[in-house]
């Protein structure tokens, strides 16, 4: 059955090459969320089981969201995109439960690496 | 300010583009400053705007009259795009950047131009380079000009150019987060670089 992945991002063209990013042979259904209550919104709706997560949005931020889920202890495996890299924003998010930190800007081989080094896409 | 041009415009679509590059840019030589200061740089959402460069002051309007500032400005170019970075610094923060850089006995007026010189260029070169890697572009950067010390926003933006009738601003306001360190960053793009930046980010959005 096909995995219910959100992307999460508030610029149109982050969320675009996102999507483009995700590994053709991974089946997923794609949902999208234009800032962190959107997103949090989705993951309620079971619609974030993998969350590809911005930082820096509007209304909620990255960091907002990391805290609803743990808060509300929601079922998503939260991967971390972000183009801030400083060392203190990547300990934050992971302290705050997300399972990995990719560097904008995101491409092909970064996803698949990630999500093969944890174990969320099996290599066929 | 988004007075319609014939040549010049900029959708939804493209601002999007642009605040996401320089998300991607201005995170790279936020790293850098962390880095070299030790604290952690707050990251603002970029603004852009095409403005005239009368309303430049605008853009800068969070400095009062009163409030005393120290600039730098850098030229760049590459790849037929052409614009100047404006780094505009608060004069509170000098105090911090010199403990943090431990240089704290040397906060002369010279002291402090050295400061503002290391900072900006790390800061520019960061993202003027960052931009330019996701678009493609070597951006070969002039020499860094002082455009005052110690002085009020207007006194700045007279000394600079009055460049060009209608230009493409990014503009990033830095603080950080347990120190008092704040300055803006601005990127100004020539017109004609507009056109060919845009179609630079077209390219991306398709």
């Amino acid at each position: 059955m096909a995995i219910n992945v959100l992307i999460c991002d508030d610029s149109s063209f982050a969320r675009k090459q996102m999507a483009r990013a995700i590994p053709p042979e991974w089946e997923v259904t794609v949902h999208f969320a234009g800032d962190g209550v959107e997103g949090v919104q989705a993951i309620r709706e079971g619609k974030g089981e993998v969350v590809f997560l911005d930082l820096t949005m509007p209304n909620m931020d990255g960091y907002g969201v990391l805290e609803a889920i743990r808060k509300e202890d929601l079922p998503a495996m939260v991967i971390v995109v972000s183009g801030d890299i400083q060392p203190d924003a990547q300990q934050r998010v992971m302290a705050l439960g997300a399972m990995a930190f990719i560097k904008k800007p995101i491409d092909a081989d970064k996803a698949r690496a990630v999500l093969t080094d944890y174990g969320i896409m099996v290599r066929a | 300010m988004n007075t319609a041009s014939p040549t010049v415009t900029l959708s939804d679509d493209q601002r999007d583009c642009y605040q996401e590059l320089t998300n991607v840019a201005m995170g790279q030589a936020a790293d850098r400053l962390a880095r070299l200061l030790g604290e952690y740089v707050v990251l603002p959402i970029p603004r852009v705007n095409l403005i005239e460069s009368s309303d430049l002051r605008m853009a800068l309007e969070g400095y009062g009259e009163d409030s005393s500032v120290s600039a730098v400005c850098q030229g760049f170019i590459g790849s037929g795009i052409a614009g100047e970075a404006l780094l505009v610094f608060n004069d509170t923060s000098f105090k911090d950047l010199a403990r943090l850089t431990r240089r704290e006995q040397d906060l002369t007026h010279n002291g402090q131009l050295e400061l503002l010189m290391d900072v900006s260029s790390l800061l520019i070169g960061a993202c003027i380079q960052g931009i330019g890697e996701q678009l493609e572009v070597h951006f070969n950067q002039g020499h860094p000009v002082v455009l005052g010390q110690h002085c009020n926003v207007r006194d700045i933006l007279k000394a600079g150019n009055e460049l060009w009738t209608k230009t493409l601003a990014i503009e990033i306001h830095y603080t950080m987060e347990s120190v008092n360190v704040d300055c803006d960053l601005l990127l100004l793009f020539t017109e004609d670089s507009v056109l060919r930046l845009n179609q630079k980010i077209d390219y991306l959005l398709d």
